[in-house]
Parts: C-alpha cells; sequence; structure tokens
C-alpha cells in the first residue's frame, strides 16, 4: 500500500484516498468548435505513460479535498502531492 | 502439574515444554508419516523448518509441534497412516517405491481420463496431510498496516544488532521474530549475547518488537506481511533486514530421513533446553566449530557419544569419544528409527550401533525472503541480508557487526554458501519423498535444470517450501554440468513460513456495515435487515405486501437516512450549483425544493436527488443512498477546478430522515406539529422547518412512492424519539413501517427507475425518459455540450415501462425479445398489489429506426406501455 503525503493533513495510508485519473486536463475553450473526434479525446482519452504521471487524487476519509500527485508508474514512488492549480516542485 | 491430551492419554508437560518436546518426553519417536511412501517422521530441525513434526493441535492441522508451546488441556493427535501414524499399513508403499517412479501419476492416469478422478481421490486420501477442520465457523482474521523506516526480521544476534544500529538517530524500527530472542538456541555462548543484545533492544525507544510474527513474503513497495498468531500485519518499510540465519543441511544417504537422524542444533536445542537426550547412543557428524557446543550439549543430556565424524579443521573434543578424520555416513540403518549408521573411513566402511545421528553440517542461508526481494526491483533494493543469511558459519562477532552495518544501510560482507554434493542414495526432499535416485532418472528422462526437475519430481514443493532441500535441485544440476541459468536456485515464492488461509484471507470481510441511528430500532420491530450498497437497511418487517398496503391506503414510516444529504454555502455555493446542475438553480425560490439528476461531463447521469432552496441563499441536496461520497468529492472537484469558494458541508451521518407517506400522513404529522402541513401551506414540491414531536425537522414534499409524504430530515441523536412518537402517535391510523422489499414496488408502481438498477453507466436522461429535468436552454452546465451532441443522434436505446402476462415477479434480467432476437432486458418487475398485474421497467434497443411495442421475457408477453402505471395524473402524490 502507498503511503501518500496529503498537502493538508500529511502522510496517511492508501486506503484513505480515492483515485481522481489524469491531472491538468484543460477544459477545451470552445468546445462546440470540436470535431467528434476531437470532443470525445477530451472526454474519454487519457495518457498512459511508462513513468512520471500527474494525477488527482481526493483524501475521502480525511480532510476530503482534491490534490495533485506526480507518482511513477513503474515504481509507484510518489515524488511530490500539491494543491490544484499548482505546479509540482521540479 | 499441567497435562496435554494425546490421543486420548495424558500427557505430562513441563515449565519450557514445547508439544514436541512434550510427546518426546512421553516416548514418542514417530511424529508423521511422509506423504508418499508412508515413511516413519521424527524430530529432526526443531526450529520450525522442517514438515516432520507436524500434528493436529485443538483441531488445528500441520501445526509444528517443535515450535508450538504446549499448554495445560491441548489436544494433540498425530495425523495421516492407516489407521494410524504409529501402525501405518500403507507403509508398504515404501517398498513399492522402484515401482513408483517419479512422473507416476502422470504417467499412469493419463487414459481413460475417468481413472484419474477415481485415482485421486484414493492418492489424496492416502497422503496424509492433515484434514480440515469442518463444521467450525471459520475465524476471521484481522488486518493491520504499519508504516515504518526499517524492518528487521529474525532477532537472533545479527537481527538485534542491525535494530539497534538502525535505530540510531531516533529511526522508527520494527524488529520482528517467528518466535521471540533466542527461543530456539540451546544454552551457549550465542544465547548469552542474544540475550544482553536483546536488553539493550528493549532499552531503545524507537524499536518496536513484535514477537511470534513470521515474515511470509516481500512484495513490490516492498510490502511485508507478517503472520501472527491472531492477525496479519502488513508492514510498509523504506528499508527491511532479513536476518533469518541458517540452516544444517541434511545430507543425502540411506535412511537420511529416519527417526534419530537430527540437525545439530534441534538435538542440542532438545539436550540443552528441555534436558532430554535425544538417544542413548549418539554419532555426530561435525563440519563446523558449533558442533563442538553440540557435543558438550549432546553430553551433558546423558547421551554416550560413540563416535565423531569431524572434517580436518575442528579440533579434537576433549570427549572420550572416538574420532574419525575424513570419514563420511553412508546409511542410516533401521526400520522403526536409526539402529546403526555405515561410516565410510579411509579403511573401508564400518558399521557402528547408535540410535540417534547428528549432523552438525555445514549451514544453508534460510534466504527464501532475500530471493524473493531479488526479483522485485526496484523495491528489492530496499532489502539487504545480514548475518548468516549472507554469510553461512559466521562467528557471532561477524554476525553482529554484519548486523550493525545492515541496520545502518552500509555494505555487509557476503559470503558463498557451501557447495557440496549429492550423496549417491537418500532423500533429497523429505517433504514429497523425492529420492537422489529420482532426480537422476528425471534427469535421465531430459529434464535438465533445477527449474525443471522441481516442478517434475515436485522436490521443495512441500509443506516445508524446499526450506530443507531448496540448495539440493540446483546443486545436483550444477554437479552434472548444468550451466549457470540450469543450475541456479528456484525461483523462491510467498509464502516462507506457513500462514493459514484465513490470513489469506485477512481483509477481504472488513467491509465498513454502515447504519442509520434507527438500526436497533428496526431489528426490534422484527425488520430482515440486509446489506444494500455499503448500508444495512430493512428489507421487510415481516409481510410486504401488508406495507405495501399501509402506504398506499393508511400511513407508514420509512427510514431513508442513508440519503446523502449535503449543505452547500459560501459565496458562489449557488454559482457551483448554477454550473453544475442541468436543471436551473437560480429560479428555485426558497421554499421550494426540485428533482435534479446529476450528470458528468460525457452527459450520462451520475446521481439524482432532490435540491431545495434555502432562505438565505444556501441550499441543501440530497444524493442516492450509495452515491454519496462520490457526489460530494465530484462537487468539491468542481469547485477547486473553477476556484470557486463554496462550502460544502456533509451532513450525511449528521442528520437522519423519516419518510412518513401514505393518504393519512398529514393526518398523522398534524397531532405532533403546531406548524401548518395543510396543502395551501405546505404544498407538493416544497419543504419547510417543521418541529414535529419537539425535534426540528425539515420536513420535503416529494414523492418516490406516489403518495402525499412528508421526508423528516432530523438530528440523527432525536430519531429514536420521533419514530417512536409517529409510531405511538398514529396507532389508530394503522401506521407501521415499510421496508426496501416494499419501496421497490412503490417506486415501480410509479416508474422510477433505480439508478444502477435500471440504467447503465452510458445513459443520458433522454435515454431515461428524464429529458424533462434537463433546462438546455442554460448555456453551461456539465455535460451539456455532450448531451447537445448526443441529441443530434437518434435514440439507441430507452428505458420503456412493461406490462407482462401472468405473475411475472421472477423475470427480472430476462431478455426481451423480438421474433427471437434479444433486444433489450428486464431491469425491474413485480406483480404489483395496487394494479393487480405485472408490470416492469427495462431498456430496449431501437430496430429499424423505431421501438417494438411488444415483446416476449422468457414465456411471457411485454407489452410497452406509458409510466407511471400508477396514478399517472399525480393527484395523490400532490393531496
Amino acid at each position: 500500500m502507498l503511503l501518500i503525503r496529503c498537502p493538508w493533513c500529511g502522510p496517511r495510508d492508501e486506503v484513505e484516498f480515492r483515485y481522481g485519473g489524469q491531472a491538468g486536463i484543460s477544459y477545451p475553450s470552445d468546445p462546440d468548435a470540436l470535431s467528434d473526434e476531437e470532443w470525445a479525446d477530451y472526454l474519454f482519452m487519457r495518457d498512459n505513460p511508462k513513468g512520471e504521471f500527474r494525477e488527482r487524487w481526493v483524501h475521502a476519509h480525511g480532510c476530503r479535498r482534491w490534490f495533485n500527485a506526480v507518482r511513477s508508474t513503474v515504481t509507484h514512488e510518489i515524488r511530490a502531492t500539491f494543491p490544484i492549480g499548482e505546479e509540482p516542485p521540479a | 502439574m499441567a497435562w496435554i491430551e494425546f490421543e486420548g492419554r495424558r500427557v505430562r508437560i513441563e515449565a519450557g515444554d514445547t508439544v514436541a518436546s512434550a510427546l518426546f518426553r512421553h516416548g514418542v519417536r514417530t511424529f508423521t508419516r511422509s506423504i508418499k511412501s508412508h515413511r516413519r517422521r521424527g524430530l529432526t530441525c526443531l526450529t520450525g523448518d522442517c514438515a516432520n513434526c507436524l500434528v493436529r493441535v485443538d483441531d488445528e492441522p500441520g501445526m509444528r509441534s517443535c515450535i508450538t508451546p504446549a499448554r495445560d488441556g491441548m489436544r494433540v493427535e498425530r495425523e495421516g497412516g492407516v489407521p494410524s501414524v504409529e501402525r501405518d499399513l500403507l507403509a508398504a508403499l515404501d517398498r513399492l517405491h522402484p515401482l513408483l517412479p517419479v512422473g507416476f501419476y502422470s504417467k499412469t492416469f493419463i487414459r481413460p481420463r475417468l481413472a484419474w478422478t477415481v485415482a485421486e481421490r484414493l492418492i489424496r486420501g492416502a497422503t496424509g496431510i492433515g484434514r480440515l477442520p469442518t463444521g467450525v465457523r471459520p475465524r476471521i482474521s484481522q488486518v493491520r498496516h504499519l508504516h515504518v523506516e526499517v524492518l528487521v526480521i529474525g532477532a537472533g544476534v545479527a537481527g538485534l544488532s542491525a535494530a539497534l544500529s538502525a535505530s540510531e538517530g531516533g529511526r522508527s524500527v520494527l524488529l520482528c521474530d517467528e518466535g521471540e530472542p533466542g527461543w530456539l538456541v540451546a544454552p551457549g555462548p550465542t544465547i548469552e549475547r542474544i540475550c544482553s543484545l536483546a536488553e539493550a533492544v528493549q532499552r531503545a525507544a524507537s524499536i518496536t518488537t513484535l514477537w511470534h510474527h513470521a515474515a511470509v513474503g516481500i512484495y513490490e513497495g516492498p510490502l511485508v506481511p507478517l503472520a501472527g498468531p491472531e492477525r496479519l500485519v502488513h508492514v510498509h518499510p523504506e528499508r527491511v533486514v532479513v536476518a533469518t540465519g541458517a540452516l544444517e543441511s541434511l545430507q543425502t544417504f540411506r535412511g537420511n530421513d529416519l527417526p534419530g537422524v537430527w540437525l545439530g542444533r534441534g538435538a542440542a536445542r532438545l539436550a540443552g533446553r528441555h534436558g532430554l537426550s535425544p538417544g542413548r547412543r549418539a554419532v555426530i557428524v561435525a563440519e563446523t566449530a558449533e558442533a563442538l557446543e553440540h557435543l558438550g550439549a549432546l553430553g551433558s543430556s546423558g547421551s554416550k557419544l560413540v563416535a565423531v565424524v569431524a572434517s580436518d579443521e575442528i579440533p579434537a573434543p576433549t570427549a572420550g569419544a572416538r574420532v574419525i578424520r575424513g570419514g563420511a555416513v553412508m546409511a542410516a540403518l533401521g526400520r522403526r528409527g536409526v539402529r546403526a549408521v555405515v561410516i565410510r573411513t579411509e579403511r573401508g566402511s564400518e558399521r557402528i550401533a547408535c540410535d540417534t545421528l547428528v549432523l552438525s553440517t555445514r549451514r544453508f542461508p534460510r534466504d527464501a525472503l532475500l530471493r524473493m526481494a531479488a526479483d522485485l526491483p526496484p523495491s528489492g533494493e530496499a532489502v539487504v541480508g545480514a548475518g548468516e543469511v549472507v554469510a553461512p558459519g559466521c562467528s557471532l562477532d561477524e554476525a553482529e557487526q554484519s548486523g550493525a552495518l545492515a541496520g545502518r544501510g552500509e555494505a555487509v560482507p557476503i559470503s558463498e554458501p557451501p557447495a557440496p554434493g549429492l550423496g549417491a542414495e537418500g532423500l533429497v526432499c523429505p517433504c514429497e519423498d523425492v529420492s537422489v535416485a529420482d532426480l537422476e532418472r528425471a534427469w535421465e528422462e531430459g529434464w535438465r535444470s533445477s527449474e525443471i526437475l522441481k516442478r517434475y519430481t515436485t522436490a521443495t514443493m512441500g509443506p516445508c517450501r524446499g526450506a530443507l532441500c531448496g540448495w539440493a535441485l540446483a546443486a545436483f544440476a550444477r554437479a552434472r554440468g548444468a550451466d549457470a541459468l540450469a543450475s541456479a536456485r528456484t525461483t523462491a515464492r510467498p509464502p516462507a513460513r506457513p500462514v493459514r488461509l484465513e490470513q489469506l484471507a485477512a481483509g477481504v470481510h472488513e467491509v465498513v456495515e454502515k447504519r442509520t441511528g434507527l438500526h436497533h430500532l428496526h431489528v426490534s420491530r422484527g425488520a430482515r435487515v440486509d446489506w444494500s450498497g455499503r448500508w444495512k437497511r430493512p428489507f421487510t418487517y415481516g409481510d410486504w405486501r401488508d406495507e405495501h398496503r399501509a402506504v398506499r391506503e393508511r400511513v407508514s414510516l420509512m427510514d431513508v437516512g442513508t440519503l446523502g444529504k449535503f449543505l452547500i454555502g459560501g459565496p458562489d455555493g449557488r454559482e457551483l450549483l448554477e454550473r453544475v446542475l442541468p436543471c436551473r438553480v437560480e429560479s428555485l425560490e426558497p421554499g421550494r425544493c426540485r428533482y435534479v439528476v446529476v450528470l458528468d461531463e460525457g452527459g450520462y447521469v451520475m446521481d439524482d436527488g432532490i435540491l431545495c432552496a434555502l432562505g438565505d441563499g444556501r441550499a441543501y441536496l440530497t444524493s442516492t443512498s450509495g452515491g454519496a461520497e462520490r457526489m460530494e468529492a465530484w462537487l468539491r472537484g468542481w469547485a477547486d477546478r473553477w476556484g470557486l469558494r463554496a462550502h460544502i458541508v456533509d451532513r450525511t451521518s449528521a442528520l437522519g430522515a423519516i419518510n412518513v407517506a401514505g393518504p393519512r400522513a398529514r393526518e398523522l404529522l398534524s397531532r405532533l406539529t403546531d406548524d401548518p402541513v395543510d396543502a395551501s401551506a405546505f404544498p407538493y414540491g416544497a419543504h419547510r422547518h417543521l418541529t414535529v414531536a419537539g425535534v426540528p425537522c425539515r420536513a420535503i414534499r416529494v414523492g418516490f412512492v406516489g403518495e402525499l409524504s412528508f421526508e423528516l430530515h432530523h438530528p440523527r441523536s432525536r430519531g429514536f424519539e420521533l419514530w417512536t412518537a409517529l409510531e405511538q402517535s398514529g396507532a389508530d391510523l394503522g401506521v407501521r413501517p415499510h421496508g426496501l422489499d416494499a419501496l421497490d414496488v412503490l417506486r415501480l408502481e410509479k416508474g422510477h427507475p433505480y439508478l444502477g438498477q435500471d440504467t447503465l453507466p452510458d445513459d443520458h436522461p433522454d435515454k431515461l425518459g428524464l429529458g424533462w429535468t434537463v433546462a438546455m436552454d442554460k448555456p453551461w452546465f456539465v455535460g451539456r455540450v455532450a448531451l447537445q451532441r448526443m441529441r443530434e443522434l437518434p435514440l439507441e436505446r430507452r428505458l420503456v415501462g412493461l406490462e407482462l402476462d401472468g405473475d411475472a415477479s421472477s423475470l427480472r434480467g430476462m431478455p426481451l425479445a423480438l421474433d427471437g432476437r434479444v433486444v433489450g432486458r428486464v431491469t425491474s418487475c413485480a406483480l404489483s398489489p395496487a394494479l393487480g398485474r405485472s408490470i416492469g421497467l427495462g431498456w430496449l434497443r431501437a430496430v429499424d429506426g423505431g421501438f417494438p411495442q411488444v415483446l416476449r421475457a422468457g414465456s411471457a408477453q411485454a407489452r410497452v406501455v406509458p409510466t407511471p402505471f400508477y396514478d399517472p395524473e399525480g393527484v395523490r402524490v400532490r393531496a
């Protein structure tokens, strides 16, 4: 099980968290201008890298707040967790 | 005086006894029968490594008697053998061994196929592996998680020393052991060292100790599960030090598994700790310096040392025993136990009468955990060994030094394990009765690598999981010239130590059971309570038809405290709701409420609920019972994404809710409140503050069941008084509670779908006939873009109301067929008491651009009809 550092509560067991998928997917500025394929791309298609991945987590059984994490999909190492809207430390 | 009950007899136990030592004192020499050949097996290792001493203790099979402390009143039985372990008729199989060659089963039972099903029963019955207890309620093991910086496995000299050095600087250290420090060690210099280190460990503040917890394996993470007597502990360390020590090698010679053949440390422990002499006349094979300690222990226990077969490095023992240099054991002879050994000497072979043969041989590392870690990059890099497990045969000082280095995370000197050859005869794997001859035969048949030999002969696959013989397959292959890959050690897999099935299942049962504040009240009213999602809810209080009638004709109560309940406020609270909900929020006046569906970005229905506008700009939102957690996370996710200053307060567990439903609901309520509840002051679609029986409530007038109803949301702590007041006050009205069984039919009569049961994950509101809940003229809401795109496409599936022939209450899940082609499925159905006919909901695919009207559901005809089935104009709910 992972030990995840909630930016507000500190390190907690993975069971306290829910996964929220890829982070940083921005809403299209003009969704009506998108083709069906582009729209479907925005809606359904997510990256699946081997290596570092930015993703959303929510501390569901704690402060219940969302935050972002940078996790390696190879080692499960979580390099950083940080509030929504911020950038990960380099 | 304490006793254990052993096969109907009473056996006295003394302080410090294990089950094995008590039985040995009692005269038991044969503890088990081997699996295939039914050979006698007696105590051998006394360290919990081999499978020779497995007994049944208090109906639990397969307990290692050598490490099970004897307790007063224990019931102990030996397992296997026909009729018993002591007199086993199947021992004749041993003489048939040449007729039962390696691979016998797979060669013999290929055809006919049926033969194997018969033979398997006979063979399995004959093995003598313990019977599982039946008719016993399984115990439920708990899982506990521990996060530490350093985990040290094994509390020997190296492990204790590693824990001490790892704890320097206040690092958190967990030290675990299958037993306790020094519990398997015979008196001598080792135990003195262990005691002084253990005292220091006791004093160290940052070391936690966990005795009687055996490491089962190492997994990615690293994650190390420890099997304890009552629970499983999942340890999540940053680093692991494996200090599991080493085990003397069981040399291969004829009769090497006879009772009376001991590993040196085992014999020394029996003599030194339990004061029992392993036998009257002992021959000892001394390959290590430690053998002298074993010699001393044996001598003081009263065994007469007949001969010492010593390698040249060992100094001559002072005892008067005869020393044979450069000799080797050729065979141990005897039937019930060792009667004599044959030693090869420079002058030829010599037979020496004795009843005990002690093998103080070179030690092999107990390295299963380390080898598991090696297969686990990169987690495995956090795992290092210390002491004998990486340097078998090292001295006490070296072990302590090695532990200190490993504890600090520094490199540890490693020495190669010994690489002896195998003898020409004897058993390689006692658990599975695999002999050297079996390996040779397999080799001749072309199975020429350690991994393949393992699979073909099943060597190392017995209960000890290769503890005694893990090294032998590789040594065998290497001696025959196999290359490095084909003579590598076989893959180590968990469990490294025995683990109970209940522990493998540990955690599976740990489901959070949610209960409303009225749970005990329901139980006391005779409710059948069962799972509904994560909640335990009443399904019926006896007869659901009776409950149904109460709702339709009188008045009834239902505990709906499971609903998700949220208070949404803050400067941007209304803005948040306006953006996420597909209905118009701004136009909802305070005191009014509205049914809402919640869409995801794909336009699919995620959840539904009731939105109430409060007077102060805040809103109260309910969700389905199962959707509460997701609803909250979802709302917060959007608020965070847009940076809205919205407060979302989860009131789900703080508030209870009771639905008072039925034509006489108003009458009942008016008896308990002074607030107006008449239709003009409190109409359908409104919500009010009511004080009912002194309990402050938010009452919501909506009608899932299709009758006049008031949903009373109240402080959870006051639910009991509210419910009982309603019950007592409504007694003359015939009030009674209804459960989920009745609700299922009530809502079906109104054509309300259950999200999840009647819907599919990609149902948008139009497919469910809920298009009216969506205000497409709003410029933006979550899911609008997708919905707009989908509305341009023809509807390919729809949820429809069905009328079915006969009693269709068992047709749920039945495919809907058109001319034999499946075009849909029944998702809900019931024989409606209110309508007197079978009704249902189901989804239907479009066929040739239209939706068929008449279908078959099994043998019944199903006609598509409009919903609601009951009170289509909604007169009753608006009353």
